[in-house]
């Protein structure tokens, strides 16, 4: 075998062994979109649905339509979503939305401060932030409770069963980007601020005008990641909203799968639809979210 | 102190935080919540303080967020040990003064006397209680106007309404309603709830749906802190180490209350069977769970990236974007999409077994299964990341090296054991301790995939495949046996442990990056 051969065989190979590992890996995908166009409620397992059907997107968007009751008589009824599910999403989207804007904030202020300040106690208030932040979320379920039940009855926009609530609960989960930002604070050189505090700015005006528009990449990773963990974030959102207007995409998708029926047609329809913003968001930005994963190491 | 512009723009953003902020904390402390005033009033000084003064510029930055994080992140924890050092479960859930309030609200039929009542409707939805004395019609009382929601069960024992007397002759105003009425419409339900004291203090209550009698505290509360039982003179007293009252044979007599328990949780973690057993072999799992998760996902993530960074290869663009979507998807849809797959008798998994190998593997009732299943899902939403940080790190990794290597007459293989794999390793511990961690905690995935199913023979509530996260929530939050405590101590001990991990993890990095 020449090494002309050799190479040959070895690409037949790689592509043989990434097109199977990427079949393995897309399959569900298809089933999801199939599932969610497939008559009837059946759990995703089909390629290609074998009877189609709108009936599922059409409950999922929030729009009426007609369902055979009785097949003998052609009896129908007409099934409109009580909450339409739609709204969920809208849900989901603007809690994201506001935590993430929020989280950006306050992560980016505090990190200014740890990047470019001195003051006591800095080196051992950063390691307190990372290791307390390991505490999982959802045990602090209970305390989470007390606190907003406490709020609530003085602030009630603030209480149980509101999405102002559950986004303040979601600010505290700030060290992880803290930490992110922080790391590329350090990576631009002071100088650029030195020389601007010379001509006489202010601080404050250093850090607005100059440092926050070079560190823009690391705003967009830190915005993507901490959207996605709130969009996919479902225990203390199960906990917090309780009226099925208030749910979030997560709690509201769950839903549909009760333990005894499992309503998989309208799950995969919504599954879909709020699936593929994120996935394109996602895609469209994969190359500072790969900048800032491999800087920052830290997932969500 | 710097103006901008003329306008002393900070001290008015100040002016208007701190003033809503000072009259909440005013409503906190007329509520009663002093405490928690006098937190909030330390606060908003100390933020006030902070950017009024120049002594506080560097908190400026630091405040808003180091603020939400005590109050989301360093609140819970302290709440969370403080609540294993008590007894505090479904059978003990009451504050103890609560728990004493109920007893001596509780009352029992005492003397002879009984009462017809009516009830009278008035115009704005209140109701006024009319009652008269059977043995003596002439005695008639009459109450203030009060609300009665129908169908709806007293949950807490109110304030006995007044009763005063009616002169003769004296009509009481509204819509009087008969006992069939007061019955058919639901209102007895929230009237049982409710006493009633006559002007000579005698408390009233209903009895049966027709009448009302006259009614006696049961308990007497003593300066020693016990209880007397009015009627059968027995005496209780609380018990502070239970959290009941105990009577003098020591057993225990209504509901129970919250207390200080000391070790007790931490000592029952070790001790208690019904807990241990389970807790250590949940504790296993977990370990290898974690373990697993990060060297199956690190490898095929390792495997892809290598493959990937091979310049000759086409479509390699295209490939990374594909074999990145499963990370971008909503992780909670993907794993409730993978229970529908994995589903047993109908799943499409199984499906395509039975059809091509004629075997069904049991996901969900076998415990082996249900963990080879995990483990595969936990591959599939991983692999991404781990594919993302060691492309990163190949990236950095000269190219010369390996053409040095390619002079030699190496091959692939020796390149990656010999070259690849020491440059890279070192630089990604950290990645590989955080990802341990993160699946240490990994709730979402066990909650939404097998909700630790199958069950654990003689496990209690513990399932074969449960986190140890998972266990304690269910602990915390499922079923009838409820017990925060308890949960929190488990809480406590995992949170060492994860600690723990984030500390070495901290002390690794500090090597290399300097904080």
């Amino acid at each position: 075998m020449t090494a002309h051969q050799k190479i040959l065989v070895r690409k037949v190979a790689a592509h043989g062994f990434v097109v199977c590992f990427l079949i393995l890996v897309l399959v569900p995908f298809v089933m999801v979109i199939s599932a969610s166009f497939r008559q009837g409620d059946f759990a995703p397992s089909r390629l290609l649905p074998d009877k189609v059907s709108l009936d599922h997107w059409k409950f999922v968007l929030g729009i009426p339509y007609q369902e055979v009751v009785n097949p003998a008589t052609g009896e129908t009824r007409t099934i409109k979503a009580g909450t339409p599910p739609l709204l969920w999403f809208w849900n989901s989207i603007k809690i994201s939305l506001i935590s993430s804007a929020g989280i950006i904030f306050l992560s980016s202020t505090a990190a200014y401060a740890f990047a470019r300040l001195r003051f006591k106690f800095r080196t051992s208030t950063l390691g307190a932030l990372l290791i307390l932040q390991m505490f999982p979320m959802v045990l602090s379920l209970v305390a989470y409770y007390v606190i907003l039940d406490f709020t609530g009855q003085h602030l009630k926009w603030f209480g149980l069963n509101t999405q102002a609530g559950l986004i303040m609960v979601y600010l505290g989960g700030i060290s992880n980007y803290i930490w992110m930002i922080k790391g590329y604070f350090e990576t631009i050189p002071a100088t650029m601020e030195e020389s601007a505090r010379i001509d006489g700015a202010s601080q404050f005006q250093t850090f607005v005008r100059i440092l926050l528009p070079m560190s823009l990449p690391i705003f967009a990773v830190v915005f993507i990641l901490s959207f996605i963990s709130y969009m996919s974030e479902y225990p203390v959102a199960s906990v917090v909203l309780q009226s099925s207007d208030n749910w979030t995409l997560a709690v509201g998708a769950n839903s549909f799968l009760y333990e005894q029926e499992k309503l998989w047609g309208r799950f995969a329809a919504l599954a879909v639809l709020s699936g593929v913003p994120i996935t394109v968001v996602f895609l469209l930005c994969q190359r500072f979210v790969i900048g800032g994963l491999t800087s920052g190491g830290v997932k969500e | 102190m710097s103006f901008n512009g003329g306008l002393p723009i900070r001290q008015i953003l100040v002016a208007l935080v701190v003033i809503p902020a000072l009259y909440l904390v005013f409503n906190i402390y007329q509520t009663g919540s002093v405490l928690v005033a006098l937190a909030m009033l330390v606060v908003t000084c100390l933020g006030a303080l902070i950017y009024l003064w120049d002594w506080g510029y560097t908190y400026r930055y630091l405040f808003p967020g180091l603020l939400g994080f005590a109050l989301f992140v360093i609140f819970p924890i302290v709440y969370m040990v403080f609540l294993s050092f008590t007894r505090y479960s479904s059978q003990n859930l009451l504050y103890f003064n609560r728990s004493l309030a109920l007893f001596l609200q509780e009352t029992y039929p005492v003397g002879n006397a009984t009462y017809t009542y009516k009830l009278y409707a008035q115009d704005d939805g209140t109701y006024i209680l009319y009652l008269q004395d059977d043995k003596d019609p002439t005695k008639r009382f009459a109450s203030e106007p009060f609300e009665l929601k129908a169908g709806e069960q007293v949950k807490e024992q109110q304030e006995p309404g007044k009763l005063s007397a009616l002169a003769p002759g004296e009509q009481v105003k509204g819509r009087p309603m008969e006992v069939a009425q007061v019955t058919r419409e639901k209102l007895f339900i929230p009237m049982r709830g409710r006493q009633f004291a006559l002007p000579d203090g005698t408390l009233v209550g209903m009895e049966g749906l027709q009448k009302f009698a006259s009614r006696g505290r049961l308990w007497t509360l003593n300066k020693d802190g016990s209880l007397s039982n009015t009627k059968d003179q027995t005496v209780i007293r609380p018990d502070f180490k239970q959290g009941y009252f105990v009577n003098d044979k020591g057993e225990k007599v209504g509901v129970g209350f919250r207390t200080f328990s000391g070790f007790d949780n931490y000592v029952r973690i070790l001790t208690d069977p019904r807990i241990q057993g389970p807790f250590f072999k949940i504790f296993l799992w977990t370990v290898a769970f974690s373990g697993l998760s990060v060297l199956l996902t690190f490898s095929v993530g390792m495997l892809l990236a290598v493959i990937l960074e091979w310049k000759e290869l086409h479509f390699r663009r295209a490939y990374r974007t594909l074999l990145i979507l499963p990370y971008a998807v909503p992780a909670v849809l993907s794993i409730l999409i993978f229970k529908g797959l994995f589903n047993q008798q109908f799943g499409a998994v199984n499906e395509f077994l039975r059809s091509i190998f004629g075997v069904a593997p049991e996901w969900e009732t076998n415990p082996w299964g249900a963990r080879v299943m995990i483990l595969l899902v936990n591959l599939w939403l991983g692999y991404p990341y781990m594919m993302l940080i060691c492309t990163g790190m190949l990236q950095s990794i000269p190219s010369t090296l390996y053409e040095a290597s390619a002079i030699d007459g190496s091959n692939p293989l020796v390149d990656f054991f010999e070259l690849t794999l020491p440059l890279v390793l070192p630089p990604l511990v950290p990645i590989l301790i955080s990802s341990f961690a993160f699946n240490f905690n990994n709730f979402n995935l066990i909650y939404l995939l097998t909700a630790g199913g199958p069950k654990m023979v003689g496990g209690g509530i513990a399932g074969e495949t449960d986190l140890l996260v998972n266990y304690t929530f269910n602990i915390a939050f499922r079923d009838s046996g409820t017990n925060y405590g308890l949960a929190s101590a488990i809480a406590t001990v995992l949170f060492i442990i994860v600690g723990l991990l984030a500390w070495i993890n901290l002390k690794m990095t500090g090597r290399n990056v300097k904080i």
